[in-house]
């Protein structure tokens, strides 16, 4: 249990550098984090900063007030390295269909990535500003026209994102209007009786029956139709065209059914058995089955059986 | 005895038959045949095992080019011995009758832990802990290192492994573990290295579902074999849920932590590396910005894990330039990480699809899905590039770049759901990330499509048709055979109601309810007083259980039932339940008999047999569904309503059914053994639940054994037990392993249930055998 408490207090060790107060003291703490990537509360931040601008607790870098977010996690650099990346994103904006080819587009991400890093970390910063500042005045174009696409991944995410909502808002009116039309439907055969027993002259016990009754079917039609589900398609693309009931058939135990040959009149000469197909050299004119075709329980004899029945009907049919 | 299956020649050792194990046999070659996949139900105890060996050897021999090798994944290793001694008795049949020295190669394989023969490694009590202890002994890189400074350490195995075994291959024959490890041991070579060089070239290989199933373990042992492979699942009824398994990712607050020191060590030894030895990171860039095309070279000894069935055109990419270098890529892992830990920092459950996901990381810490989607890649050539011994240390970590790299490929088929607490303690903050698989089609995807022929067999299948489904491919042959039987020596009873008529089930409402549980009691009561032996009781779940027998304390039925049979309890304890098993054996060998009371989905249920005296009968008492409030299973259920037309229902009687099988199934392990099957719960005796039963157990299931009161069941029962009584007789020349004592004479089968050869070839048994094979 001991890593347990450990824990606990790590989460609620977060607090405010300044003022010293943590989470597990003021559960109601809200840490902020300014560009330079320090925290403090809030109630500091409010304090220090009554007249708008002040520098930094920590590294006594000019901060603005308006700048303080909320500090989403943990680490309070990553709050800051986040809130550089999305400004050096939104200059360096080109898609991957804007170079010729993927190294030169890989290299250009590397490139993004390593002025975020060196803004990060304090490295060579005032060099780093201006290659950014050249970049924005060179590329002036290219980023405007860029700031509205997406990636073309973030249009596949938006794509997929979409499917699902609609499939989910599909889902939704679906069952709906399933349950106004069950609804509607009951509320319909209530009225029938109601009429029923006004007119009718058949007694009220046996019209209540029947309602009883048709009600009843009601409800296994509902519950039928509630079973039914869309058919949709396998996730390799193949339709599925029905439900499948996993019941095997139950076994009737009262009357059992005797099977009856058919006898047919064909009208022909008497085709041989299945079995003498072999023996009596049929089986030599037709292909022999494939492996493939064994697997299933497929034989050439039925084929071959089954020419010679077609072929044999019919040849002595008596005219008139 | 020598057969012959539709022109195929085959050697069955022993010198009868069962005439499912021919018609098994027969559908078997037609699957091969085929080229396809097929799924076969045949009753535990029926001689599977043998009859799908002799019959793919003796193809493998016939058509030496069609089918070059045979995988046999089996779930535990007892169960791979197992497969491995009836082999090696087949084996031994073919010299006797062919009199040539036999040039077949068959190995077991199984973790380092079970094959390691260094003295120090081998001792190490998990796992983890020996894959780790031996990956820092011979990693390519610290045997690199070991070039320059001889004084680290080595292990002798692995270097005369490398120095000598590759020049000649292990010589034909059987081996098992044991084996392996002996033939190590004589030569000084590593027996895991030894097998995992084999398998090669082994014409049988015999090893746990992982090695196929597991992305991660796959690609490192199975990726090379052959396509012309037959690959058979044995006791595959929960192929599906090995398979989610093997795709889902959880992670808790502690993975992150660990994570966390995960990435702050990979940053310093990055900066101590830059001050060392720089030009090995500069290496590893330049080989990055020329793509991933990996070397092989390094390959074998190192474990790191492999990206879980990462598509080929991936690994043909370059690496995204953002992630390029080390420092950004550590930078991009926490960045990851915060994401991740603000994602638990909440309150409430979340679920949402990997599209979800990815829209929110983007916004939140700008990462993008292409470099997501390499992250276990990269992640491994930066360990692998900063030359980290113990890579056991980095789990949490390489745990957490797979889960990276799974929600960025793969868009549908996973969910995630995130849970701040765990449901049965509300009060205390544990939150997980659940990333579940919801599709076991895509883990199992690659085997179906790379091997030729795969089989999926067990003694419960039922429903057959199910499987293709939600595994998602086309058998060619889909069959189920029944036992045939000189007698009837299961006898499946379903009890309804007590004898003061109170309906007896495990229904949520009347779980609690003071009747039932005093009515389950007065059934175990009753059977303990006349079956002989030992009887085998099943719940639902370990609480179900606890409530229970604690109330049955209370009533004083315990009590009354300990004057007839001692009782043993199963627990979710490993070391407990193995003891309780050891004693219930032992106080039915000594003819007073005994009670176990386990749980269904437990390890009772699933790999242990109550052969004979072991289980007379086998109570289950409820219908063991899962717990259906699991947010897990209520998307996985959702997912296959969507994409399978599942419905709900169906799905959860089906998981309950086949559990339901596997545990009555237990008691009746071959012919001659014979047992009580009682299912204690009135919804049994519904058609949609009595037709999902195996086909074997359904047959003996009348009208007149369903729905009975507790007294009826006895009186049932009793007849039956004094039936099966009868007629005392000794064999010992059946092809089943059962040593113990037997009740049935030989030539009571014979002719029935068990065939010589002329008999075999008899023109009538043949269309008998044609029946057997119920083809779904």
């Amino acid at each position: 249990m001991r890593w347990e408490w450990s824990e606990v207090r790590e989460m609620d060790d977060q607090g405010c550098p300044r003022c010293k107060t943590t989470k597990y003291r003021n559960p109601s703490l809200k840490l902020m984090v300014n560009v330079c990537g320090h925290t403090l509360c809030e109630s500091c931040v409010d304090m220090l900063f009554v007249r708008g601008s002040g520098n930094c607790v920590q590294c006594d870098t000019p901060l603005r007030k308006s700048n303080f977010r909320v500090q989403l996690f943990e680490d309070p650099a990553v709050d800051k390295e986040v809130e550089i990346r999305k400004k050096v994103l939104k200059i360096y904006n080109k898609r991957d269909f804007d170079f010729s080819n993927l190294r030169e587009y890989n290299d250009y991400l590397e490139r993004v990535e390593e002025i975020v890093y060196n803004l990060t970390n304090n490295l060579e910063v005032e060099g780093t500003k201006q290659i950014m500042e050249a970049y924005q005045r060179e590329n002036r174009d290219i980023i405007q026209k860029n700031k509205a696409k997406l990636t073309r991944e973030q249009e596949e995410l938006e794509e997929l994102l979409l499917l699902e909502q609609q499939g989910n808002e599909q889902r939704r009116l679906e069952t709906l209007q399933e349950e106004q039309r069950q609804l509607q439907a009951k509320r319909k055969s209530k009225q029938a009786l109601l009429d029923e027993l006004e007119r009718s002259h058949v007694p009220a016990t046996i019209l209540l029956a029947q309602h009883k009754d048709r009600a009843a079917q009601l409800e296994t039609q509902i519950e039928k139709q509630k079973q039914v589900v869309k058919t949709t398609i396998f996730s390799t693309g193949i339709p599925m065209g029905q439900t499948v009931s996993l019941l095997t058939v139950n076994r009737l135990e009262e009357v059992l059914y005797h099977y009856q040959p058919i006898h047919m009149h064909t009208y022909g000469p008497p085709v041989p058995e299945l079995e003498q197909l072999g023996r009596l050299g049929y089986l030599n004119h037709v292909r022999t089955a494939q492996p493939q075709d064994m697997a299933g329980g497929y034989n050439s004899g039925l084929a071959c059986h089954r020419a010679i029945q077609d072929a044999f009907s019919g040849l002595f049919h008596p005219l008139g | 005895m020598k057969l012959n299956i539709e022109g195929l020649l085959v050697y069955f050792p022993y010198d009868y038959i069962y005439p499912e194990q021919y018609s098994y046999m027969l559908e078997l070659k037609r699957t091969l045949d085929a080229k396809g996949h097929g799924v076969l139900e045949m009753p535990s105890g029926t001689g599977k095992t043998i009859s799908l060996l002799s019959l793919i050897v003796a193809y493998q021999r016939e058509y030496p080019l069609e089918v070059t090798k045979l995988i046999y994944c089996s779930r535990t290793v007892p169960e791979i011995e197992k497969v491995v001694e009836e082999l090696r008795k087949l084996m031994e049949f073919y010299s006797k009758e062919t009199g040539e020295k036999n040039n077949i190669l068959a190995l077991a394989l199984s973790s380092r832990k079970n094959l390691c023969v260094h003295p120090e490694v081998s001792s190490l009590r998990f796992g983890k802990e020996v894959d780790g202890k031996c990956h820092s002994l011979t990693a390519s890189y610290i045997r690199a290192q070991r070039h320059s400074n001889p004084s680290l350490p080595s292990c002798r195995f692995y270097e005369e492994f490398d120095a000598m075994g590759k020049q000649v291959p292990l010589p034909a024959g059987v081996y098992n573990l044991d084996d392996l490890k002996d033939f190590g041991r004589r030569k000084g070579w590593c027996p895991y290295y030894l097998a995992r060089y084999s398998i090669l070239h082994a014409n049988i290989i015999v090893y746990s579902y992982h090695y196929l199933l597991d992305p991660k373990i796959a690609d490192l042992v199975s990726k090379e074999l052959s396509k012309k492979s037959v690959v058979v699942f044995d006791e595959a009824h929960n192929i599906d849920n090995v398979c989610i398994d093997s795709m889902s990712v959880n992670i808790t607050r502690r993975t992150l932590d660990r994570s966390q020191a995960n990435v702050e060590t990979l940053q310093n030894t990055i900066l101590k590396i830059k001050e060392t030895d720089a030009a090995k990171l500069k290496e590893e860039y330049r080989r990055l910005v020329e793509g991933l095309k990996e070397a092989n070279v390094a390959r074998e000894t190192d474990i790191y894990m492999s990206n879980p069935v990462l598509p080929d055109e991936i690994l043909q990419e370059a690496v995204p330039g953002s992630i390029r270098t080390a420092e950004h890529f550590v930078g991009f892992m926490k960045r990851f990480l915060e994401y991740l830990k603000a994602r638990l920092r909440i309150h409430h459950v979340v679920q949402e699809s990997a599209p979800q996901f990815l829209k929110d990381i983007f916004e939140k810490v700008c990462i993008d899905r292409k470099p997501l989607r390499f992250c276990a890649e990269r992640l491994r050539s930066l360990l692998r590039t900063l030359e980290i011994a113990d890579i056991a240390d980095f789990s949490a970590i390489t745990l957490i770049s797979n889960f990276a790299t799974l929600v960025s490929t793969y868009s549908k088929g996973f969910t995630i759901i995130i849970e701040p607490f765990e449901d049965r303690t509300p009060t205390i903050a544990n939150p997980v990330l659940h990333f579940s698989c919801m599709d076991p089609s895509i883990a199992i995807k690659p085997v179906f499509e790379r091997f030729q022929s795969v089989i999926i067999t067990s003694g419960t299948l039922s429903p057959l048709d199910i499987y293709p489904r939600i595994l998602d491919f086309r058998p060619v042959t889909v069959a189920s055979f029944t036992m045939t039987l000189a007698r009837t020596c299961l006898c499946p009873l379903v009890v309804g109601r007590g004898n003061d008529q109170v309906a007896m089930t495990s229904k949520f409402e009347t779980r609690e309810d003071f009747a039932v549980i005093r009515n389950y009691g007065n059934l175990l009561l009753e059977m303990s007083a006349i079956v002989p032996d030992g009887i085998v009781a099943f719940f639902t779940s370990y609480t179900y259980m606890e409530n229970i027998v604690a109330s049955w304390y209370e009533q004083g039925i315990l009590e009354n039932v300990q004057r007839n049979k001692l009782i043993f309890i199963e627990t979710p304890d490993a070391a407990e339940t193995s003891m309780a098993l050891e004693k219930y054996q032992e106080a039915c060998e000594n003819g007073r008999g005994a009670i176990l009371l386990s749980v269904a989905r437990g390890k009772v249920s699933e790999g242990i047999d109550f052969v004979h005296h072991f289980g007379r009968a086998v109570i289950m008492f409820g219908v063991p569904y899962v717990y259906t409030q699991s947010r897990i299973l209520k998307a996985r259920l959702e997912y296959l309503r969507d994409q399978f037309q599942i419905r709900e229902n169906d799905f959860l009687t089906f998981d309950a059914m086949r559990h339901a099988a596997q545990c009555v199934g237990r008691a009746i392990r071959g012919k001659t053994d014979y047992g009580l099957m009682i299912f204690a719960d009135k919804r049994y005796a519904r058609a949609d639940k009595r037709g999902k039963l195996p086909r074997w157990i359904q047959e003996h299931l009348t009208d007149g054994s369903l729905n009975l009161t507790i007294d009826e069941t006895v009186q049932l029962s009793k007849h039956f037990l004094r039936q099966m009584a009868h007629s005392i007789h000794d064999i010992s020349n059946c092809n089943v392993q059962c040593f113990c004592q037997l009740n049935l004479s030989q030539e009571d089968q014979l002719g029935l249930s068990l065939l010589t050869l002329e008999q075999l070839q008899s023109e009538d048994m043949l269309q008998k055998i044609a029946q057997i094979a119920h083809q779904a």
